[in-house]
């Protein structure tokens, strides 16, 4: 069964998140040797902050067996900004109905060998199709991800070859990584179904969701208005800053009203430069 | 489809109201609404076509900053159904507040976030059944995706500062397939000159107009030679 945790609902998932953390850091630390960071057992790098999808596969025992995480291509996301040697310099795409998935693993520890329920085999179906049907069920027509030559293999075995690829296949750790890229069509979707004989609804119901939540914690407010949104006003501080100190800097009258137009631009404002004390806190 | 083109009109404020009245009409909504965060011009912009009323009620009670629609779907990647917001302490005051207005809580928020920490987040209401509703949805939300890309692209384009940060930038998969199409290619066409399959090309072309922010392809291609990003034919 699968369950998915996003910024909604991850305040009440710390258990399941830690056992899926220590998953990735067995299979993508210690299996997979990519450079990955791991604290106390733990693979987190910061695209975990900002709050992605993550897909789970649980078992009958509530245990995490498989994990992959989304995050949408418009924003902040690895191959734009960590797995840009795939791209061999390229941009990546970008578009709202393409998300990039990443972080795709299963425990081969727990699950078996064989077509079980608990294979390693139909696990691994079960989350690609569950991704595949939680994208689609967003509006996503398509997922750009960041998979493994073995990975790349099981998808085309499992009746799931990538419809293409983008850039190159590069040197990641121990093994190599590439991006590949899946429509989230029902086609596909069915073909991943019938391969490994899954049948039924694939995610959690709303009373299973609640069973395998945190024990429940005195409620505390899950809306953080905007005004506590402390770094946009550190931004705003710096480029106040900056404008000052350009004006300050600035030598003759062409770099001084250089400074003011930047500064005007900058900021919708002409700046008095007697302003530079207070910001410098920030 | 037929929902105008942002960049392409004079004035951003009653355009962008305009857009939402398209896309109102497009996709058979009630009511659309588009609330914006950029970090870097440290601008909210916010755009409604809700009645006079309600607005003026929802700034008075100060209901933008409780807003579920708003604070929580904002950590989402995924459109957020109202419908899972019903938890939400501020969710009842809100809606049935909304409801005298004629403001059904069915409705969704498509969030969006661009390069820089810039947050947009787009609203659509629609007063029907759930029955009505979900079927509505699964329909639409793709293009709802699209038109939340396209309306934060716009808004956060219309700052000096971040326009400078956001000139397009183009793989050589995407220029040679755009330039290809300038050349009167078909999809299939070019899919077929570059061996590669129907769907490359079709990911590709979302990338570029994206990344142009342009709503059709015709359009993506005039932009990219307008840039000097691709040659005209």
């Amino acid at each position: 069964m699968i369950l998915v945790v996003d910024g909604l609902n991850r305040h009440r998932y710390t258990r399941i998140l830690d056992e899926m953390f220590a998953l990735r850091a067995r299979v993508f630390g210690d299996r997979l040797g990519w450079e990955v960071e791991i604290t106390d057992g733990k693979e987190i790098d910061h695209f975990d902050a900002l709050d992605p999808a993550y897909v789970i596969g649980i078992n009958d025992d509530g245990r995490v067996v498989s994990c992959v995480r989304a995050l949408q291509t418009t924003g902040p996301h690895m191959l734009a900004d960590v797995f840009s040697d795939i791209l061999d310099g390229e941009p990546p795409l970008r578009s709202g109905t393409l998300w990039e998935s990443t972080r795709f693993c299963v425990d081969t520890d727990i699950l078996e060998r064989g077509q079980s329920r608990n294979s390693v085999s139909y696990a691994t179906c079960e989350l690609m199709a569950a991704s595949l049907e939680f994208a689609k069920n967003s509006g996503i027509t398509d997922i750009v991800t960041v998979i493994d030559p073995v990975m790349n293999r099981v998808l085309k075995r499992s009746d799931c070859a990538p419809y293409d690829y983008v850039g190159k296949v590069t040197p990641m750790g121990k093994v190599s990584a590439m991006a590949a890229l899946l429509d989230c069509s029902d086609e596909r979707i069915d073909r991943i179904r019938r391969f490994a004989g899954i049948e039924g609804d694939l995610f959690v119901d709303a009373q299973i969701a609640e069973a395998l939540a945190d024990a429940p914690v005195p409620a505390r407010p899950s809306v953080v208005p905007f005004e506590t949104a402390k770094e946009p006003v550190c931004t705003k501080a710096a480029l106040e800053q900056y404008c000052v100190e350009q004006m300050r800097d600035a030598r003759t009258h062409e770099e001084l009203s250089a400074a003011k137009r930047l500064c005007e631009m900058l900021l919708g404002q002409v700046m008095p430069a007697n302003r530079a004390g207070p910001l410098a806190s920030c | 489809m037929s929902v105008i083109d942002l960049s392409k009109l004079p004035s951003q404020e009653s355009n962008l109201r305009n857009y939402l009245d398209t896309v109102c009409e497009t996709y058979e909504l009630d009511y659309a609404a588009y609330a914006g965060v950029n970090p870097i011009a440290q601008t909210v912009h916010g755009f409604v076509n809700y009645p006079d009323e309600w607005q003026t009620r929802y700034i008075r009670q100060g209901f933008q900053h409780k807003d579920p629609a708003l604070l929580v779907a904002s950590r989402s990647i995924a459109p957020v159904d109202w419908q899972r917001l019903r938890g939400e302490a501020s969710f009842q005051t809100i809606f049935r507040a909304a409801h005298d207005f004629g403001i059904s809580e069915q409705g969704l928020t498509v969030p969006v976030r661009g390069p820089y920490g810039d947050v947009g987040l787009f609203s659509v209401t629609r007063n029907c059944s759930d029955r009505e509703w979900s079927l509505l949805k699964a329909n639409i939300l793709s293009k709802l995706q699209s038109a939340a890309v396209h309306l934060h692209d716009n808004v956060v384009r219309s700052q000096a500062l971040t326009r400078q940060l956001t000139h397009p930038t183009l793989s050589a998969r995407e220029v040679e397939i755009l330039q290809w199409v300038a050349a009167g290619k078909s999809q299939q066409d070019v899919a077929d000159i570059l061996s590669i399959s129907n769907r490359t090309v079709e990911v590709h072309l979302r990338s570029s107009r994206s990344k142009l922010g342009a709503l059709t392809t015709a359009q993506a291609v005039g932009r990219a030679i307008g840039l000097g990003l691709i040659y005209p034919y």
